[in-house]
């Protein structure tokens, strides 16, 4: 009886302490949520009473071209951008984990970047990217070749944010190094008694251990990657000619510039159903390449 | 010692809490008793912000202290998206400053209280109002909002550019000491004054659409229109807008797409001094009256060629624009039309649910009397959006060629843009439409039917949405 007394004075001490996340997240996530997804299937203007439309939103976001442009531009985005941060943030992550003099400088460097405020590195790339006085084109410039136009150019504005994007790769950098700090050395002491030269021994050993911390971070960078929005959109606001109209923006104009909240609820939906199907896939698909320590 | 400390922290944040409760900041100005408080949210920053609350302490000193009305200004940007959710969520402020789309947008959202009743009241009228500037406060037959200050397009020349090239220009047959007044003579002019360097690369032009903020309404100087109100039919397929843009991408094609592109990179902003009019990158420009504001603060010299600008109003009034470097003329209207020009107006409005509607409207009626009117244009470097102005207003304005704004404003050719719900939609569409023009990816004529095509739908959906309402209400 006491110690059923104590559990449930534990039990409310324990509510009382998780409350307020738990308050915070039935008012500003669940019920939006819940909302958004009943808004999704309205015609709701914001300063009108949402009116219940079936699947009309649905139907009508399929057939627009908008729609298409912005998916389409989006995992044109993410193909570059994903594999790209995934490739030099590891990189990078291998190269601080050697041991050389000044490491802790370097480190630091790598890191600065992802602390700079979104605003200020998108003004800082826009001057980088300038195909009149920009950096790039200064350099290519003393190579003798003629730089193209960066984010003004049809073909090159979306390579050049997934180029930016790796600006911001401290994060990942600093969970994979955590990763790798915690690989045991007697494994890489084995594998070269067996005679594994480096690559091998990174390829046989470095990378089945952080498998979860590559798992971790693709997870994140699927996330991350359907939700760009803010550089783009100082950048280039889509343009030139749509090149860099991401989802994001899609929907970012239909619910604040058109005021179609619904229309704006179902692109959301929908959004979060592709990243779930695609999170999905690299669940299925981690069985044969994550490798936990523990099993 | 565990309970001290904690003690002690709690305290610690307790008691600076308690304090800034207590003495902490307050509002920045205490309303008197039996005083009525208005918010008024406008999109006004800076210099144009400051002159704007100036205005609002005239009527807090004079009208507001008379009538027990304190108006509380408040400057923000998006205002136009604060003040839809600010309504939305039934807490809106009691004016909002904001743009002419947001009178047909906002209107069609009933987002706005009709105003007809209490202009009728204070007697404001139709008759007063250049006739583009009450079209565009009038959204469904129902006046929405009332002006605040408004502006007509004009074109913007370099005087030094032109009489630097005066003898090319000659030699072209063009007139150095006039603005071009037809196309064909803009691009003729235009084409003079394009300069490029031994590798190819423009260092200056004479005129580039894609720089200009107008380029969705060209329709207008080519004697077209976007939408009909009468018919509720979109003309954007029309043979003359097809031509207007056959001109932007003409431009592409000579000047070449991808040099335009590298060109446009070296720009500075609007509001700096490596804006492209005063850096010479280009020598004519589409623009409104508050230019001249503009070409003063960030270039002096330019506005004072002769004698400093506080000793330019004892010129002759005659004499006043030979002080200037730059002029301004009627933009060519392809069409033949006399003093054909786009305008916009910012707004005054009482959003749907506002605490204080006919107090709001006693502040928005005095921004209406002649002399607050033309003080407040006068500060912003505009013109007027009343009929009559006092000689007064042309004479001592800020801007010596005013008279060639209020002329385009007053002119019948003067056109704004269209009452039309899905606007901010079509504005977007038209905005991508003229970049693959200009990237020559769009042929104009298809990319036009296309867009038309598209707009339709829009406009049916919204139509759609309006009749199941409707239904729903019976």
């Amino acid at each position: 009886m006491a110690s059923s007394k104590r559990e449930r004075r534990e039990f409310v001490k324990g509510m009382a302490f998780v409350s307020p996340w738990f308050i915070g997240f039935l008012v500003f996530t669940l019920t939006p949520m819940g909302l958004s997804l009943y808004w999704s299937f309205c015609d709701y203007p914001l300063t009108q009473p949402p009116l219940f439309r079936g699947l009309e939103n649905y139907r009508v976001i399929l057939h627009e071209t908008d729609f298409w442009i912005s998916l389409k531009n989006t995992i044109y985005y993410a193909c570059m951008a994903l594999p790209a941060g995934m490739c030099v943030s590891l990189g990078l992550a291998l190269l601080l984990n050697t041991k050389i003099r000044g490491l802790g400088i370097y480190r630091t460097i790598i890191f600065l970047p992802s602390l700079v405020p979104i605003v200020a590195s998108a003004l800082l790339w826009m001057w980088i990217f300038n195909a009149k006085y920009g950096l790039f084109n200064e350099v290519l410039a003393k190579l003798g070749i003629n730089g193209p136009n960066w984010i003004a150019d049809v073909n090159t504005a979306m390579p050049s944010l997934a180029l930016m994007s790796l600006w911001g790769v401290g994060h990942t950098v600093i969970i994979y190094l955590a990763g790798l700090q915690d690989v045991p050395t007697e494994l890489y002491e084995a594998a070269e008694i067996d005679g594994a030269e480096s690559f091998r021994r990174m390829w046989h050993v470095t990378i089945p251990m952080i498998s979860p911390v590559i798992f971790f971070n693709l997870i994140m960078a699927i996330i991350g990657t359907f939700q760009v929005f803010a550089v783009p959109y100082m950048m280039t606001q889509g343009g030139p000619f749509h090149a860099t109209y991401f989802y994001t923006m899609y929907l970012y104009e239909n619910a604040f510039q058109n005021c179609y909240f619904g229309f704006a609820s179902a692109l959301a939906w929908i959004q979060l159903l592709i990243v779930v199907v695609l999170t999905a896939f690299a669940f299925w698909t981690s069985t044969r390449w994550v490798h936990y320590q523990g099993k | 010692m565990k309970k001290i400390i904690r003690t002690i922290i709690l305290a610690c944040l307790i008691i600076p809490a308690i304090a800034l409760l207590a003495f902490g900041p307050r509002a920045k100005h205490e309303v008197p008793p039996g005083f009525v408080e208005l918010q008024y949210w406008e999109k006004w920053s800076g210099p144009e912000g400051i002159q704007m609350a100036e205005i609002v302490d005239d009527f807090n000193k004079t009208v507001g202290k008379e009538k027990h009305i304190v108006v509380d200004y408040m400057s923000m940007t998006e205002v136009n998206r604060k003040v839809l959710i600010a309504t939305a969520a039934g807490v809106p402020p009691d004016i909002a400053g904001c743009w002419d789309g947001q009178t047909s947008q906002f209107g069609a959202l009933d987002a706005l209280e009709p105003l007809d009743d209490l202009a009728r009241e204070y007697g404001i009228k139709k008759e007063d109002y250049k006739p583009v500037v009450w079209d565009l406060c009038v959204y469904n037959g129902k006046l929405y909002s009332l002006p605040s200050t408004p502006a007509s397009v004009a074109l913007l020349y370099n005087k030094r550019i032109f009489w630097r090239n005066a003898d090319k220009l000659r030699a072209a047959g063009l007139d150095p000491c006039r603005a071009p007044q037809t196309i064909d003579e803009l691009d003729r002019y235009s084409d003079v004054l394009t300069f490029r360097d031994a590798a190819g690369h423009i260092t200056q032009s004479g005129f580039l659409p894609m720089e200009s903020w107008y380029v969705n309404y060209l329709c207008y100087w080519w004697g077209a229109g976007v939408w009909d109100r009468n018919t509720g039919k979109f003309l954007l397929t029309d043979p003359r807008n097809v031509a207007a843009y056959e001109w932007v991408k003409s431009y592409a094609t000579r000047l070449g797409k991808d040099s335009v592109a590298e060109f446009r990179q070296g720009f500075g902003g609007f509001n700096s001094a490596q804006n492209p009019f005063l850096t010479e990158k280009y020598a004519m420009s589409q623009q409104g009256p508050w230019m001249a504001n503009y070409i003063y603060n960030l270039k002096p010299e330019m506005s004072e060629v002769l004698v400093p600008k506080q000793l330019e109003y004892f010129l002759p009034h005659v004499a006043r624009e030979f002080n200037y470097a730059w002029a301004a003329a009627a933009f060519p209207s392809a069409a033949g039309e006399k003093d054909a020009a786009f305008c916009s107006i910012d707004t005054l409005a009482i959003p749907r649910g506002a605490k204080h509607p006919r107090e709001s409207f006693e502040f928005i009626a005095y921004i209406q009397r002649p002399e607050v009117m033309e003080k407040l244009c006068s500060l912003h470097c505009k013109t007027s959006a009343l009929k009559k102005t006092s000689d007064a207003f042309i004479r001592n304005h800020m801007n010596p060629y005013i008279d060639v704004w209020e002329r385009l404003l007053a002119s019948p050719n003067a056109h704004g843009s269209p009452p039309l719900p899905t606007m901010a939609q079509l504005n977007a569409d038209l905005k991508v439409f003229i970049e693959g023009v200009y990237l020559l990816k769009v042929d104009p004529k298809k990319g036009l039917e296309d867009l038309q095509k598209r707009e339709e739908e829009q406009y049916a959906r919204y139509n759609d949405r309006q009749k199941a309402r409707l239904a729903e209400a019976k």
